[in-house]
């Protein structure tokens, strides 16, 4: 019972200290402004290949990219960005 | 007239409501390989495996992932759930996941391991079947990503069944493999759900560097058994480089990934002498893995090559049935026929050691050398 508490009061103590830390989280000015094609050749090589744009059409690669934004905790910003460069590039 | 007429304005307006994309998206891939392997005086075609993966996008935040595994072995077809799972996007930070789903222990269970993105034929030791740590459980996971500054991390949180304790009192369960972790079992053998994580930081502006530090920590014995009690701690370590390195016009990719496992001290009855024993049981294994592809070389046969080389070790604890110490080496020469499609020839051979385990087949044991067409879809 009384570890149940501890444990309890654990998640309680960094639930409150991660949202603190989230709302101070922020991309630095250069990383907020690069472009898709360049995030799209940084972040989609770090696990396979980097995927040819012309391989899917515009809704497949919303799924896509929403897969990828999950499976590779890729920020929120990063996905859009390469998503709308493979759609554009497609 | 009237009928036809209203069948016609039926019709137009399916047709012109197929034309409006919708909210659901749905996306079937997966990936696919298969082989000839040499082993030994043995050379077999083998069948690999089929691997579909359906994908639903719901909304915007919403989406579900299925994969099932495919195989054919030994004159029967086997299909597996590798994993099935909702995603809720809760908000630019946090995604939260249910059902089945690869854990994020470490990274090659749940990123490296397909058939298109394994860069050799094999697992290393030690991450396959029967191995140290982890790939997939069923449970409740809270992740996402973070910008910081010019760097970035991620973070995972999760509740699953977690694995159980082969306590050698099942006679249909291997008595011999005593002490040993038993993982995706779809049920849990008691109340107490493990609790794990993994948080990885990517120090470079570029994300070419990730490491990551994940845990595993839970009850992993019957409900009311004698080992009730033995808990269990999973770590793991990862490691994961990516980049252009000019003087060796060339991708250069490195990842490593150390599993450790120790389950509290309990003793085990042995079967064959009638005795008890106990062992301290921890175990571990690692491997490193370095693959280097040209680019802009002159022509593009060049540029679709990929050379490989990998180290790995596997230890298994001392005084157990199941006791064993193994490393291998495996070199790769890899033909890209485009992003996603692999002709691998690979060459493994490995030291099993002083106490040669049973079962691991295959990936553990003897030389061998592999011929591997991989596709993803
Ligand atoms: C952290 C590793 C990782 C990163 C980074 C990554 N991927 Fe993937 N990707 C995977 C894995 C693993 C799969 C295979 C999915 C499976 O088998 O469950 C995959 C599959 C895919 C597929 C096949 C279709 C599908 O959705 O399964 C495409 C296309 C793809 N990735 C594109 C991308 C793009 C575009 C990016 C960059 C935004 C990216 N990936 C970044 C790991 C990664």
């Amino acid at each position: 019972m009384k570890v149940k508490h501890v444990k309890l009061f654990l998640v309680s103590v960094s639930l409150f200290f991660g949202a603190l830390f989230l709302a101070s989280c922020t991309p630095s000015q250069a990383q907020a402004s690069k472009p898709g094609a360049l995030l799209w050749g940084e972040n989609c090589v770090r696990c396979h290949n980097a995927p040819s744009p012309s391989a899917f059409s515009d809704s497949q690669w919303e799924v896509v990219g929403k897969h990828m934004r999950i499976r590779a905790s890729l920020t929120a910003d990063e996905v859009d960005k390469i998503v709308e460069f493979l759609k554009m590039a497609n | 007239m009237r009928k036809v007429l209203l069948i016609l304005v039926l019709c137009t307006a399916m047709l012109s409501a197929q034309e409006k994309p919708g909210e659901s998206r749905f996306l079937l891939r997966g990936y696919a390989h298969s082989g000839v392997e040499v082993r030994g005086d043995e050379t077999t075609f083998v069948g690999g495996s089929f691997n579909p993966i359906f994908l639903w996008r719901q909304s915007d935040k919403l989406l579900f992932e299925a994969e099932l595994e495919v195989e054919y072995e030994n004159g029967e077809t086997l299909i597996g759930l590798e994993y099935a799972n909702m995603s809720y996007i809760i908000n630019d930070y946090a995604t939260l996941r249910l059902g089945k789903f690869l854990l994020p222990f470490g990274t090659f269970a749940a990123k490296l391991h397909p058939a298109w993105i394994n860069r050799l034929s094999s697992k290393p030791l030690g991450f396959g079947h029967d191995g140290v740590g982890p790939a997939r459980d069923l449970g409740v996971e809270l992740r996402g990503g973070i910008p910081l500054g010019e760097a970035k991390m991620t973070y995972s949180v999760y509740m699953i069944n977690g694995p159980a304790l082969n306590d050698g009192t099942n006679p249909n369960v291997e008595p011999e493999e005593a002490g040993m972790l038993l993982y995706d079992l779809g049920e849990d053998n008691n109340n107490n759900k493990a609790i794990g994580g993994r948080v990885s930081f990517l120090p470079l502006s570029n994300s070419s560097m990730e490491i990551g530090f994940s845990g595993l920590y839970g009850k992993v014995g019957n409900v009311e058994s004698k080992y009730e009690d033995v808990a269990a701690l999973l770590y793991a370590v990862d490691f994961s480089y990516v980049s252009k390195v000019s003087f060796l016009s060339g991708v250069v990719d490195i990842k490593a990934q150390l599993n450790g496992v120790q389950v509290d001290d309990a003793s085990y009855f042995n079967v064959e002498d009638s005795s008890n024993y106990s062992f301290s049981n921890k175990s571990s294994a690692y491997y490193v893995q370095m693959s280097y592809r040209p680019v802009n070389m002159s022509t593009d046969f060049l540029n679709s090559l990929e050379f490989v080389g990998r180290y790995s070790e596997l230890s298994f604890p001392e005084g157990a049935l199941w006791t064993s110490d193994q490393t291998q080496y495996a070199f790769g020469l890899n033909y890209w026929v485009d992003w996603r499609t692999v002709v691998k020839l690979s060459y493994q051979f490995a030291d099993t050691g002083a106490h040669e385990s049973e079962g691991e087949e295959g990936e553990a044991s003897n030389d061998a050398i592999f011929l591997h067409w991989a596709f993803g879809f």
